[in-house]
């Protein structure tokens, strides 16, 4: 039992990880735009596309495999700098205001457009390119071998919530940002472009989710599908964190990671219920989630 | 108007009585409806499947068809779900030109289709459906399988393993979790403590099919300390699963067993020593295989068409339809040349022997498929830049297999070790 605990620990902290990068920019999106945008998961999982393919031109040509971690990063940014705004612009600002139904709806049918596009280019095979994984080799911890690579992973989304912290409470575009969560109306009327905060809040969202596809492809690869399953899962983490909660969605993926790898060690059979049962009770006990508050409805 | 009458009710006679005539015509062209993963983590072992089929088509049409008349494919996804495929089933069974189904891929899917085929009257062959529930109850007028089902093909790691390993104490299984993965972890554990019942089971873990990420379980695995490590993952789960473990150390610390190994040798650098197969004897290398020139010619064609070798489904789909062909010949020559029934080709598939790319399939009168099991290990060739299977053993497919109607698990349990001890040994198919 005891020889258990420390790779338990491991386990749940890679596995919220890699969570928590596809739970956060949903949680950050639904928190400025005010908007569940249900297409999140196919942008995790076009940033895979993306970063699995510049991997594989990398090794195709032979350059210095190294390259493959600034190629990780550049996918993301790639993604988000192309599709961010575009999405916005094009489909996601049509929602503002409107019931959440009508923005499911939309989004839903983004979702759907996205993963025949995402066929269409990328095709229906799997993905792989294992170098940045490969390269950091493993290391021993309580007689498991562990990849390196996840613990990167651990570290990373260590640094994107506290990043993502600063960016909010020490830059002036944080205080824009949460002086339009505050109040949107009045943000406009002392001159704040609330639409360049919209398209920069929900770029960055695209960029959380492509950078948790591309942190995911060099262990688990890419392929068709994995955009829904990942979504269900970041929509557990943010009901469980409260929705548009950062800390909370760091503390829900812990928690999923814990319930699923606990499931996994004691009980397999209730691997893939695990994660739903957990966010169950959560919200049993709290049904605004964690970090979530009851909030006062404008008329 | 009672002329009228008279002449329409002559007419409806008369056409009523040259119907079964005119079906019995060559049709201008022969369909099949062929269910495989074309996409999602299946595909990775469904497209070999639809890859094989197209290029056996095309011989087969060049050729001048199936007893000259020419054949076309309509391929269903089966990643839609069981409600699509069922849908997909039955809109291709409707049209009359749709002669045979080359159905299906998953296990799940098979059962779906199999009360629809005897229903609908339409032979329908599983080119890959291993579930031994498919045919267990030996009343299928139109199911067949000619190929071997979980049953043999998990028996046979066992006594393999058992010869290779024979002081194996303990075993950890990972497989997917449905029919598939839960009836191949019954059917080994139970091979195993029939022939040696001291083996201990110390984990059980079922992820969900098309998993991306196995690195808790592969945790789960190493503290287990097993001695052996069994799985059918398949597909890209089964990619995943490889790509995350070698790195691992499972490779080294447990001996593993990849029941579907065989198709990742050439994606995936597996380590020497693995216990891998082809759940039949579906290997393009194999000494039989080698010996047969249209194998070899199938194995480059596809090479030289899709940029690797076939794998073990698609062989498993060629000789899928080399048995179709077969039954439209026999039936042919059953009925004195006449184009066969849906209800002629199905009585020609029961009870044939039909020599295939890599040996033979044995239809048995509950519509089973015969078919040798080829089990080895891993080995690094000179010849080619991926592992081959080395120590081969090839145990033939009647030895493995209960009689018609027979409950497999009970019969598993009846096993004795002599009973592996006559069967030939690993190393001794060269």
């Amino acid at each position: 039992m005891s020889n258990a605990i420390i790779p338990l620990l491991l386990d749940s902290l890679a596995s919220a990880a890699l969570i928590f990068f596809a739970a956060v920019g949903l949680t950050l999106v639904f928190s400025v735009l005010r908007v569940l945008n249900v297409a999140h998961g196919t942008l995790y999982s076009i940033g895979g596309y993306v970063a699995a393919s510049a991997c594989l031109f990398i090794a195709s040509r032979q350059l210095n495999p190294y390259l493959s971690f600034v190629a990780l990063l550049f996918s993301a940014v790639f993604v988000a700098a192309t599709l961010g705004p575009l999405i916005e612009r094009s489909l996601i600002r049509w929602t503002y205001g409107k019931s959440e139904a009508v923005q499911i709806l939309i989004t839903f049918g983004l979702f759907l457009i996205l993963e025949d596009l995402q066929r269409l280019i990328f095709g229906v095979q799997s993905f792989y390119e294992d170098a940045p994984m490969r390269l950091l080799g493993t290391t021993s911890i309580g007689g498991v071998v562990y990849l390196n690579y996840q613990i990167l992973l651990i570290g990373l989304a260590l640094l994107v919530v506290i990043g993502l912290r600063l960016l909010i409470n020490h830059t002036r575009l944080g205080r824009l940002i949460t002086a339009v969560v505050a109040d949107r109306e009045m943000a406009q009327s002392i001159g704040i472009d609330t639409n360049r905060i919209f398209i920069l809040a929900f770029s960055l969202g695209v960029f959380l989710a492509a950078l948790g596809g591309a942190l995911a492809t060099p262990t688990s690869g890419v392929a068709p599908g994995l955009g829904a399953d990942i979504m269900v899962l970041a929509f557990a983490v943010a009901a469980i964190g409260g929705l548009g909660q950062i800390e909370g969605a760091a503390v829900a993926s812990v928690i999923v990671g814990l319930a699923r790898v606990l499931a996994i060690y004691w009980v397999p059979a209730l691997d893939a219920v695990a994660p739903y049962a957990a966010m169950l009770v959560v919200l049993l006990i709290r049904p605004y989630g964690l970090f979530g508050s009851v909030t006062a409805r404008r008329i | 108007m009672k002329l009228t009458n008279g002449l329409s009710a002559l007419a409806l006679v008369g056409l009523a009585a040259s119907a079964p005539v005119a079906a019995q015509e060559k049709p201008a062209s022969l369909g099949f409806g062929i269910f495989t993963f074309t996409s999602g983590p299946a595909a990775a072992y469904g497209m070999p499947g639809k890859n094989a089929a197209d290029l056996m088509i095309e011989e087969i049409n060049a050729k001048g068809g199936i007893e000259g008349v020419p054949v076309s494919a309509t391929y269903v996804d089966e990643a839609q779900g069981a409600q699509g495929v069922i849908a997909e089933y039955r809109r291709l069974a409707g049209d009359a030109k749709n002669q045979v189904m080359i159905a299906a891929l998953s296990s799940a899917n098979c059962l779906a289709l199999a009360p629809i085929a005897e229903q609908l009257e339409v032979p329908t062959v599983g080119w890959n459906c291993d579930t031994h529930q498919l045919l267990m109850d030996g009343k299928s007028k139109y199911v067949f399988r000619p190929n071997g089902n979980t049953v043999p093909e998990f028996i046979a790691y066992a006594i393999y393993l058992l010869e290779r390993k024979p002081d194996v104490k303990t075993i950890a299984i990972i497989n997917p979790d449905y029919a598939f993965g839960h009836d191949a972890a019954k059917i080994f554990t139970a091979a195993l403590k029939a022939l040696k019942p001291d083996v201990q089971v110390v984990a059980e873990l079922f992820p969900k099919l098309g998993s991306p990420n196995y690195q808790t379980e592969i945790s789960r695995l190493t503290t287990a300390r097993p001695d052996v490590v069994f799985s059918n993952l398949w597909g890209a789960d089964l990619e995943n699963f490889v790509r995350q473990a070698a790195p691992r150390g499972l490779f080294t610390s447990s001996q593993v067993i990849l029941a579907l190994g065989e198709t990742v040798l050439q994606r995936v650098p597996l380590p020497d020593g693995v216990i891998v197969g082809v759940l039949g004897d579906g290997w393009w290398m194999s000494p039989d295989a080698k010996a047969n020139a249209e194998t070899a010619k199938f194995a480059e064609s596809y090479k030289a068409r899709f940029g690797e070798y076939p794998v073990f489904p698609s062989i498993k789909m060629a000789n899928t339809l080399i048995y179709v062909k077969a039954a439209y010949k026999a039936a042919m020559q059953k009925n004195g040349g006449k184009w066969p029934t849906r209800a002629e080709l199905a009585d020609a598939m029961k009870g044939s022997k039909v020599a295939t790319l890599t040996g033979t399939t044995q239809t048995r009168a509950d519509n089973d498929g015969l078919v040798d099991q080829i089990v080895g290990v891993t080995m690094k060739a000179p010849a080619q830049p991926f592992p081959v299977i080395g120590e081969m053993v090839r145990y033939k497919g009647d030895s493995l297999m209960p009689q018609a109607g027979q409950d497999p698990l009970a019969w598993i349990s009846m096993l004795k070790p002599e009973f592996a001890k006559s069967l030939p040994k690993p190393g001794s198919y060269k």
